[in-house]
């Protein structure tokens, strides 16, 4: 192992570098693709999830989405169905968690006064903890919630019993997750405002 | 790590990997992850094989390579060895196990810096043929996994009170939240390290 000079250790250097990230690219090409379609196939699901729209397989998901109506407003765009006779309004959200960003989709009735559904794309909150937000029951806690008259929904605290009323402009958050239960009302407020935003914006242009 | 062991028999080096010189609880090596991925039993399989893969090939690659590899450039090669393997898993996870891939975070990527593969790699692999090099590493993975096991089997079943995601324990069963948080990961390869090394004392096995 000894001897070798310094022009052997650059060039040898050099080109064990170039082999392995050769590779390394050539394997990232071949996956690409597949990444892109997981990446924009988890999308459409949770779109189609927050919307309630039900799908069993990839086909489906994708047959349903071309179902639905985009409308750009500007950068943002909005995701529109309707489904037994009332609007349906889906856009795409990400605020700052406790660790780092959540992104996901909010979906509100026609005129943004009820939440349809929420659907989580990616967080990076503790499992177990935050990572609880994924959870079924705590996304399926806020179909068709009435947001409150000041257009903002509210995490309840009480001991011992959960908010099951759909009425109240409430929601539970997590034992033990307290920061990112508080960060997820924050994001949401901001969302439905936004998108409440938008719905105007589209009324006006249409 | 200064000295190479030089080790011929696979069954010696397979009970020394596995036991004897457990990567995780006699050189504590491979920590971060131990506590970071131990909270379900599914991740904590698909991280052990990543590492086994990773050791294994890595360990190959550094001995075929090694009577090429310069010594002052030695170990930022072993790096770049490291590190090429742990990408194509990581790849190889995002397309074809998303959800998988999604779950463990950057957990995949951090195999980089996981000491045991560094460490076979310069302990062994540097100065022994690749085959058994191969071998070593596999074995070394699999002492890492075995631990690893134990600790994510109690922790899932307490934190969740689930295997795999199948419920386990009864409904009226109260999950530990400690269980399911770092610290506890803690707790368990103390208790693990305790166990191990108290085994080995009655066996004689161990030399301090």
């Amino acid at each position: 192992m000894k001897g070798h000079g310094l022009l052997y250790t650059i060039i040898f250097t050099f080109l064990v570098c170039f082999v392995f990230v050769f590779i390394l690219s050539l394997t990232n090409n071949v996956t690409a693709a597949q990444v892109a379609l997981n990446q924009r196939l988890s999308q459409q699901r949770a779109i189609l999830s927050a919307m309630g729209i039900e799908f069993s397989s990839d086909n489906e998901v994708q047959r349903l989405f071309r179902e639905i109506r985009q409308e750009q407003v500007g950068q943002e765009t909005l995701y529109l169905a309707t489904q037994d006779g009332t609007q349906i309004v889906a856009a795409l959200f990400s605020g700052p968690g406790l660790w780092g960003t959540i992104r996901g989709v909010l979906a509100l009735n026609g005129d943004g006064s009820r939440i349809v559904g929420l659907e989580l794309i990616s967080h990076n909150e503790t499992p177990g903890l935050g990572g609880r937000i994924d959870e079924s029951w705590y996304k399926g806690q806020l179909r068709g919630e009435l947001v409150a008259p000041d257009g903002t929904i509210e995490m309840v605290s009480r001991r011992g019993v959960g908010d099951s009323d759909s009425e109240n402009g409430g929601m539970d958050g997590i034992t033990g997750a307290t920061r990112t239960s508080e960060s997820m009302v924050v994001i949401l407020n901001n969302e439905i405002a936004r998108v409440r935003n938008l719905i105007i914006i589209i009324g006006e242009i249409s | 790590m200064s000295d190479v062991a030089v080790a011929t028999k696979p069954s010696t080096i397979a009970k020394a990997n596995i036991w004897t010189t457990n990567p995780v609880f006699m050189q504590v090596l491979g920590i971060c992850s131990a506590l970071a991925v131990t909270n379900l039993v599914l991740n904590t399989l698909i991280m052990s094989f990543g590492v086994i893969f990773v050791t294994a090939f890595s360990c190959l690659t550094v001995s075929l390579l090694k009577s090429f590899i310069p010594r002052k450039v030695r170990m930022i090669v072993q790096v770049l060895i490291i590190s090429f393997y742990t990408i194509i898993v990581d790849l190889v996870l995002k397309a074809y196990l998303p959800t998988v891939s999604r779950n463990l975070g950057p957990y995949v990527g951090l195999i980089i810096t996981n000491c045991i593969i560094m460490g076979r790699a310069e302990a062994f692999a540097q100065g022994n043929p690749p085959l058994i090099s191969f071998f070593d590493g596999l074995t070394s993975g699999a002492g890492y996994m075995g631990v690893l096991m134990v600790v994510a089997i109690v922790r899932e079943l307490l934190g969740f009170g689930t295997l795999l995601g199948f419920q386990i324990m009864p409904a009226n069963f109260v999950p530990w939240i400690i269980m399911v948080m770092p610290p506890s990961a803690f707790f368990l390869i103390g208790i693990i390290i305790w166990i191990g090394k108290d085994a080995l004392r009655r066996q004689g096995a161990l030399t301090e």
